[in-house]
């Protein structure tokens, strides 16, 4: 086993978050770990407690809450190191990505163009009257969420006080503060709503632009909802200033002591404030390699994943991670509200951190299952007909319709047993030379001409397909099988003398067999790409033996349920379910293993792996 | 009173009073949304005694967003594409500001005309035009302006004294191609529209000529 994928599996370590993660700059840092994990553990969703299997990534969930925290933590990293206020701090982050160590020597090395690139300071032949903005609330002002006034100038420095690591004072030139309404000559005229009523709030950043508190509202709300903008820059026609959080945070949420807006208008500015933190969240979470955004629909957790970070990772680790909630990201009250039953609504969000794919692709490395899926669509049309439902038997060919997930299929008319895959007799998928999973590879390298050639790459094609799609259906159709039993079994329970927990026991049998069934469509992709040989073969068999005890399972759960039956079937249901689990843990694992141990080769040239000695299907 | 509309009937109100600009602000229908805008081709440029229209939508979050603008009248040039009138121009973008209005951005689209910037192109077709023969794309534009634009045409250019009328349009000139190009490969056999579009599409003009053989340009008219 190799030593690097071994990783500690003691708690301590787990919640150990990796200060490294963002720059590898971490001085100041390193005593936060402990007080990080106490204040923060409760949003962490825990990874399995037990051991990791191979095919298993080490991973952590955060809730926006979590992220946000490390965010905190970066942006008062800089505050110490730069003088400089929290809302300032962070605007400089986001300019730079969030990239802590470039940020800094950037900084160094000149602040004042750092600043001005970043739309904080306003970009102004340097005039050395004044050094510091300094102003006597600095410290109260210091706080990003303390903002109150737009009006209030938000991109000044606090003063420097430890001499030895700040750098050049940067010089901004106009005075601090500027309310401008008394000094106005004339009655203010916003100049886009073109209003001029005298209770005419006018706010502007340090550029002076002013403009009437309802357009800047208008405006924020505009770029972060229609233009899902997180760094809105100051209305004046090229003014490159930045309107800092605390800024847009009192054009959105009113104050405690202030009359009270219509509430409709109210409620929108709310969400548009939650919404903006939420663009900062994926912008942040963007940033970093070691972090993805749950992808499903409305969802606001990250995955913290540092194993599957580079591209070479994914070449031995298939990094399957879930996020931490269930159901489509609706609010709790919303999906307690649904039937909970199979619990669909109320699926993990599981994705892939390595690839774009939403949903679990192990046993196969990421380039691989990419490469089958952009191969299925390309052949789609070719590959329709075997998604049908309706196959006519293979002895009397009466015309018969699949309802269930199993393969052993049954002919009403003649009682002919046959599998659904191959269309072969079923007695023979008992035995131990059953080879539905394997295709006869002796055709292909027969074939001598250009055009049988291709026929037998077509079929060896399909061969793969009709399995890998088989799978995803008969999944499909065992969970609406399920639905249908589920509530038979509900009923039975109130006119027998069953107990709840009596009834369950099919639930987590076809979750398995769900499970399954998703690892076997997967192993045809990989089985597809696999080089021939030795260990082909034996991925086969392995593949063979799970596809045939999740064949079993399928079979016992279209089994006719009477309250009489169930003692037995509930038996016989729960061993073959731990069966097929064991099956399926083997298979993952073994290929787990293999890509740790760099065992598999394939036919084609795979993006992170050597290229195919010599390509031979 | 809903902000958009104040601003919007400010906007056409103060254009409209301005009686030193030469930009117009007219209505379509009866929506003050949906606009109609126009301005003289800039003195100075092949587009010089035209009138160029410009069809102007107010999207609901405007001024916050920026007003949607796309010529209705056809215009040779780099930066606005010659068959849907559209305009690739920074201000109706990420560049837009609130503070801009409809006349100013009806004035920055009539400046555009003066200075075209054919390396960030709208039509591609255009600014392979504008750098490989400048003065081929001028007759072109001045055609057009002709045409499309109500403009004068290219009187007193040497060699070229087509009058003023209602003779047919000549889609030669139409293209910025040469006659005696076109005429030289539809002696081969191959229809004068197929012709026009394929030397068109490979920039069959000034230096470019030499580049192009003739077996090339025979190729693509085979295609
Ligand atoms: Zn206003
Ligand atoms: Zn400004
Ligand atoms: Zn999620
Ligand atoms: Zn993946
Ligand atoms: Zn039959
Ligand atoms: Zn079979």
């Amino acid at each position: 086993m190799s030593s690097d994928y071994e990783i500690s599996d003691d708690d301590e370590n787990y919640y150990d978050y990796d200060e490294d993660m963002i720059d590898g700059t971490q001085d100041e840092e390193e005593e936060d770990g402990d007080m990080y994990m106490d204040t923060y553990g409760d949003d962490f969703k825990v990874a399995p407690k037990n051991k990791r299997k191979p095919y298993e990534i080490e991973y952590e969930s955060l809730s926006q809450a979590a992220v946000e925290k490390l965010m905190q933590e970066d942006v008062e990293h800089i505050c110490g190191i730069f003088g400089v206020d929290g809302s300032t701090a962070a605007l400089l982050l986001r300019h730079m990505s969030w990239n802590k160590e470039r940020l800094i020597e950037k900084y160094m090395d000149n602040p004042s163009k750092v600043l001005v690139d970043a739309g904080v300071t306003v970009k102004e032949p340097s005039s050395p009257s004044a050094p510091v903005r300094s102003h006597s609330s600095s410290n109260s002002n210091s706080n990003a969420n303390n903002g109150r006034r737009p009006t209030r100038s938000t991109s000044k420095l606090i003063g420097l006080a430890s001499g030895s690591k700040s750098p050049k004072i940067p010089t901004v030139s106009p005075p601090a503060l500027r309310p401008s309404k008394p000094t106005r000559p004339t009655p203010f005229v916003c100049p886009i709503c073109f209003d001029d009523s005298p209770d005419l709030k006018p706010l502007s950043l340090d550029c002076e632009h002013s403009f009437c508190s309802g357009c800047w509202t208008a405006y924020v709300s505009s770029k972060i909802n229609d233009e899902a903008e997180h760094c809105i820059r100051c209305m004046a026609e090229g003014c490159a200033l930045v309107t800092p959080d605390p800024f847009i945070r009192a054009l959105l949420l009113v104050e405690p002591t202030e009359p009270v807006g219509e509430p409709s208008l109210q409620k929108e500015n709310v969400a548009t404030w939650a919404r903006f933190q939420e663009l900062l969240v994926r912008h942040f979470v963007a940033s970093n390699p070691n972090l993805k955004y749950c992808p499903y629909p409305s969802c606001t957790n990250t995955v913290s994943c540092p194993g599957a970070a580079s591209k070479a990772s994914l070449a031995t680790v298939v990094p399957i991670v879930s996020c931490g909630r269930r159901g489509f990201g609706i609010t709790e009250e919303m999906s307690q509200s649904q039937p909970v039953g199979m619990g669909l609504a109320a699926k993990e969000h599981k994705f892939c951190f390595g690839c774009p794919i939403e949903s679990d692709h192990r046993p196969v490395v990421c380039n691989v299952a990419k490469m089958w899926l952009k191969k299925c669509r390309d052949d789609s049309e070719t590959a329709n007909w075997i998604k049908s439902n309706t196959k006519e038997c293979p002895q009397c060919q009466s015309t018969i319709e699949k309802n269930g997930g199993c393969n052993h299929m049954t002919c009403k008319k003649c009682k002919h047993d046959f599998c659904w895959v191959c269309m072969g007799p079923w007695a023979e998928h008992g035995t131990a030379w059953y080879s539905c999973n394997r295709f006869d590879e002796k055709g292909s390298v027969e074939a001598r001409d250009a055009q049988s050639r291709s026929r037998a790459s077509l079929e060896r094609y399909l061969h793969y397909y009709n399995r890998w799609a088989n799978h995803e259906q008969s999944a499909k159709l065992s969970v609406e099988l399920y639905t249908k039993t589920e509530k038979k079994m509900e009923d039975m329970q109130i006119t027998s003398a069953l107990t709840w927990i009596e009834v369950q026991f099919m639930k987590k049998a076809v979750e398995e067999v769900e499970k399954c069934r998703t690892t076997l469509k997967w192993t045809y992709a990989m089985a597809y790409y696999l080089a021939r040989g030795n260990e082909k073969e034996l991925f086969e068999d392995n593949q063979r033996d799970l596809e045939k005890a999740v064949e079993d399972l399928s079979e016992l759960l279209e089994q006719p349920i009477e309250a009489e039956n169930i003692p037995t079937l509930r038996q016989k249901v729960t061993d073959k379910t731990v069966y097929v689990q064991k099956r399926n843990d083997i298979v993952l694992e073994d290929t787990a293993m293999g890509f740790l141990e760099g065992r598999w080769k394939w036919n084609v040239a795979v993006e992170g792996f050597d290229e195919p000695e010599k390509v031979e299907f | 009173m809903d902000a958009r509309l104040r601003r919007v009937n400010k906007e056409i109100a103060d254009c409209k009073n301005d009686k030193t600009s030469n930009i117009k602000i007219d209505l379509i229908d009866d929506s003050p949304f949906h606009l109609k805008g126009s301005f003289p081709g800039p003195e100075g440029t092949p587009y010089q005694g035209g009138t160029f229209e410009v069809d102007i939508v107010i999207p609901e979050s405007y001024p916050f967003q920026p007003v949607k603008m796309k010529f209705i009248t056809k215009v040779y040039h780099p930066n606005i594409s010659s068959a849907s009138g559209a305009i690739c121009l920074d201000i109706l973008k990420d560049a837009w500001s609130p503070v801009l209005t409809l006349k100013s951005t009806l004035i920055s689209l009539q400046s555009l005309l003066c200075s075209p910037e054919p390396n960030d192109p709208q039509d591609a077709e255009v600014a392979k035009h504008y750098t490989t023969s400048k003065s081929s794309f001028d007759d072109t534009a001045v055609y057009w302006t002709q045409i499309y634009a109500g403009g004068p045409g290219p009187q007193g250019k040497k060699g070229k004294g087509t009058t003023m009328g209602k003779e047919p349009r000549d889609e030669i000139a139409i293209a910025g191609l040469e006659r005696a190009h076109v005429e030289q490969f539809e002696a081969l056999g191959f229809e004068r529209s197929k012709v026009i579009d394929v030397l068109r599409r490979l920039n069959y003009r000034g230096p470019n000529v030499a580049k192009l053989s003739e077996d090339r340009v025979v190729e693509e008219l085979l295609k």
